[in-house]
C-alpha cells in the first residue's frame, strides 16, 4: 500500500554509506557555545541575587516588614537581570547568532518577557508593601511618599509604567498582527523604561552606593549592554550599509506577486556562504526608505571581480504593504542593510546528510543553501511544497541545481490535506507517505525547513516523529 | 546536551548563590558592630541633643561648648547644627571650629531607622566629613547613593556653620 514517491529528479548516483562526518566538531562545538550561554544566562541572574546576598540582605528575612522588603529586592535585582538579557538577546551578537540564531534568540526574548514583567510589577508591590508596614503606612501612600521625597523614585515609578505599556501591547500587537511598524514604535519604548529604571538603582537602596564593588559589576553590566546595542544595532549597519554601497541593478518578475530584486555592491566576497541567511534592508526611496525588510538571500552572492565588486540577490513575495513597493523600485535606488543573521547556512550543518523542506516563499532561502552548502552527490533531498507548480518559486533555478549536484527533488504540489495537521498535499496523505518516504535517512540528516509558521510547524512535528533531534533542525520563519 | 546544560547552570548558579550568602554573613557579622558602635556614640551624645533641645527639620541651631553665638564670631569651640528628620532617621552634625575654620565634622546622629540606613549612612558620613573640611562650606556634591543622608547631613551642617557665625 506504501507506494514509494517518485521524484521529480532522483539523485545522480546512489548514497554512499556515511563516512566521515565533517560537520561533526562544528556541530559540537556549537552546542558547547549554547550550553555556555544557558549557563552564563542563568549564572547571571543568580548573580543578580548574590550581590544582594552579600551585602548581607539576608538578614532582612528577621521581621515580616523587612521579609516582604527583602523578596522585593530580590524580585527587582533579578528582574532587571532578565532585561538584560532580553537586551542581548535582541542586540544581534555575533556570537549569540552564530550559537542559536536570529530565530531562537529572539524567541528567548519573547519567552522572558512576561517573566522579567512580573518579577518588576512584584519588586514594586513587595517594597511598597513591606517598607509600609515598616513605617506605618498603607501601599499607596508609601508609594505616594516614595514618589514624593525619594530622589529618582517617581522615575522609577514611570519605568514600571512603561515596561507594563509595552508587554502588554507586544502581546496584543502578536495577537492582533499590527503592522511591523506600530511593534518596533512599542519597542523603542522599551529603551525609555530601561533608562528610567535606571537612576534609582544606584541612589537608592544602598545596595550600589560609591565605593561597593557591586556597583562596578551593576555598571558594567548596564553599560555594557548599551554598548553592546549601540555597536551592533546601529554602528555595524551603519557601516555595512558604507562599505557594501549597494544599489539595485534590477528587479525581475518571478511569478504574479514574486519578484527577484538584484543588487550590486562592494566587497561582497566578505558576503561568501551567506546565502540563506537574512538581512534587514532599507530601500533608500521616498516614502519606503524607514521600512526594513527582513528577507533571505535567495542566491549565494556573486563574484564579478577580484576586488569583490559583486551581485546579491533576494526574491520577495507582495506579502505587505511594504513589499508591494518593491516590484516598482528603480534601478540605482540605494540600500542601507543590516547583516547577514540567522543559522539558515553550513554554519548550523551537524551531519553528512542533508533535507531541505521549503514551502511557498520559504524556498527562495533553500535555493541560495542548496547553491552552497556542502554534500555528495545522493547527500541530498529537496522537498518542495506549493498549490501548484507555478507557486515553487526558482523551480527551474533548483531543478538545475540538483541536476548539477546530485541531490534528489520532490515536487509536492496540490490542495492542502484536511485537518490543516499535515505538511504534504491530500494527494501524498492519501497515497499513506511520510516524510521518511520522501527522505529515508532523514534521522541522520540536516533538517532546514522555511515557510509559513503553520505548515514549518507541521513539519517540525512529522521530523521529531521521524526521529530526527532537535539540533539537527533548522528553521526560520517568515512572519516575525 | 541539554541535561549538561542545565546540570552545569544549576551547579553555577548554586555555587554563585553560596558564596554571595557566604560573604553575606560576613557583612552582616560586621555590620552588626557597627550599629552596636554607633548606637554607643549617639547614646552618649544623647544627653547633648536633648539639652539642646532643637528638633525638627527646620529647627533653631543650637551651640554648645565654649563658643558663644553672634558676637563672638570666629571663636574657637563647638557648634551644634540642626537635627533634621528624614525617612530613614534622623541626622544631626557638630563641627569644632578653630581660628575661623571648620577642623573636624562629628556626626551626633546619622540615619540608622534600618541596618541597611546605618551601613548607607557610616560609609556616606567620612566621605562627606573629609569634603567639608576641604570645602569649608556646607556647599558639596551630595554623595550618590546616599543622597537623602547627604541632604540632610549638610543642612544640619549649615545650621552649625550660620550658628558658628563662619
Amino acid at each position: 500500500m506504501d507506494t514509494p514517491p517518485q521524484p521529480s529528479l532522483p539523485a545522480a548516483t546512489r548514497r554512499s554509506p556515511g563516512a566521515l562526518n565533517p560537520f561533526r566538531a562544528q556541530s559540537r562545538q556549537r552546542l558547547l557555545r549554547a550550553d555556555l550561554l544557558t549557563v552564563l544566562a542563568w549564572a547571571s541572574v543568580a548573580g543578580a541575587a548574590a550581590l544582594w546576598l552579600a551585602d548581607g540582605g539576608a538578614t532582612g528575612f528577621s521581621t515580616p516588614a523587612g521579609s516582604l522588603t527583602a523578596l522585593g529586592i530580590v524580585a527587582g535585582l533579578t528582574g532587571m537581570d532578565l532585561v538584560v538579557l532580553m537586551l542581548l538577546l535582541a542586540a544581534r551578537l555575533p556570537f549569540i547568532d552564530r550559537t542559536v540564531g536570529h530565530d531562537r534568540a529572539l524567541q528567548y526574548h519573547r519567552q522572558l518577557g512576561k517573566p522579567a514583567l512580573y518579577l518588576l510589577l512584584a519588586h514594586g508591590v513587595l517594597l511598597a508593601v513591606g517598607d509600609g508596614m515598616a513605617e506605618g503606612l498603607d501601599p499607596l501612600s508609601e508609594l505616594a511618599a516614595l514618589w514624593a521625597v525619594v530622589p529618582d523614585m517617581w522615575l522609577a515609578i514611570v519605568s514600571i509604567g512603561l515596561f507594563i505599556a509595552v508587554v502588554v501591547s507586544s502581546v496584543v500587537a502578536v495577537r492582533r498582527r499590527f503592522p511591523y511598524e506600530f511593534w518596533y514604535a512599542v519597542h523603542l519604548l522599551t529603551y525609555a523604561a530601561v533608562l528610567t529604571a535606571i537612576p534609582h538603582q544606584f541612589s537608592v537602596g544602598g545596595l550600589f552606593a560609591e565605593g561597593t564593588w557591586q556597583r562596578w559589576y551593576w555598571l558594567a553590566l548596564c553599560i555594557g549592554t548599551g554598548a553592546a546595542l549601540l555597536h551592533y544595532r546601529v554602528l555595524e549597519p551603519i557601516i555595512a550599509t558604507f562599505r557594501h554601497q549597494l544599489r539595485v541593478r534590477r528587479v525581475v518578475p518571478e511569478a504574479p506577486g514574486v519578484v527577484s530584486i538584484e543588487m550590486t555592491g562592494r566587497h561582497l566576497n566578505e558576503l561568501a556562504g551567506s546565502g540563506g541567511r537574512f538581512f534587514i534592508w532599507r530601500f533608500l526611496a521616498p516614502g519606503q526608505w524607514w521600512h526594513p525588510h527582513p528577507f533571505s538571500l535567495s542566491a549565494e552572492p556573486v563574484r564579478f571581480d577580484a576586488a569583490g565588486a559583486g551581485m546579491l540577490r533576494i526574491t520577495v513575495r507582495n506579502l505587505g504593504r511594504g513589499s508591494a513597493r518593491l516590484v516598482a523600485l528603480r534601478p540605482g535606488t540605494k540600500v542601507a542593510v543590516e547583516g547577514p543573521y540567522g543559522l539558515f547556512n553550513t554554519a548550523s550543518r551537524s551531519r553528512g546528510k542533508v533535507v531541505m523542506i521549503g514551502a511557498g516563499i520559504g524556498i527562495t532561502p533553500l535555493r541560495a543553501l542548496l547553491e552552497g552548502t556542502p554534500f555528495s552527490p545522493g547527500n541530498a533531498t529537496v522537498l518542495l511544497r506549493g498549490h501548484s507548480d507555478s507557486e515553487l518559486y526558482l523551480g527551474d533555478e533548483i531543478l538545475d541545481l540538483c541536476r548539477r549536484r546530485g541531490a534528489t527533488l520532490f515536487h509536492l504540489t496540490g490542495a492542502r490535506a484536511a485537518g490543516g495537521h499535515s505538511w504534504m498535499p491530500e494527494s501524498a496523505v492519501r497515497a499513506g507517505h511520510r516524510l521518511t518516504s520522501y527522505a529515508p535517512d532523514i534521522a541522520d540528516s540536516d533538517v532546514y525547513i522555511c515557510g509559513p509558521t503553520a505548515w514549518a510547524g507541521n513539519v517540525i512535528r512529522a521530523a521529531r516523529s521521524a526521529g530526527v533531534r532537535q539540533d539537527q533542525l533548522h528553521y526560520e520563519r517568515f512572519d516575525w | 546536551m541539554r541535561i549538561r546544560a542545565a546540570i552545569s547552570a544549576a551547579l553555577a548558579s548554586a555555587g554563585i548563590l553560596l558564596v554571595g550568602w557566604q560573604s553575606g554573613t560576613h557583612v552582616a557579622v560586621t555590620g552588626s558592630s557597627a550599629v552596636g558602635t554607633s548606637a554607643g556614640t549617639s547614646g552618649a551624645k544623647g544627653s547633648n541633643e536633648t539639652t539642646s533641645g532643637s528638633s525638627g527639620s527646620s529647627g533653631p541651631a543650637s551651640s554648645s561648648g565654649s563658643g558663644s553665638v553672634g558676637a563672638a564670631a570666629k571663636a574657637a569651640g563647638t557648634y551644634a547644627g540642626s537635627v533634621v528628620r528624614t525617612r530613614y532617621g534622623t541626622v544631626q552634625v557638630q563641627i569644632t571650629v578653630k581660628a575661623g575654620a571648620i577642623t573636624d565634622v562629628t556626626a551626633l546622629k546619622l540615619t540608622d531607622a534600618e541596618r541597611k540606613s546605618v551601613q548607607i549612612s557610616s560609609r556616606a558620613a567620612p566621605l562627606l566629613r573629609t569634603e567639608v573640611i576641604r570645602a569649608q562650606s556646607a556647599n558639596v556634591q551630595t554623595i550618590s547613593g546616599a543622597t537623602v543622608t547627604s541632604e540632610a547631613y549638610l543642612g544640619s551642617l549649615q545650621a552649625a556653620i550660620d550658628a558658628a557665625n563662619l
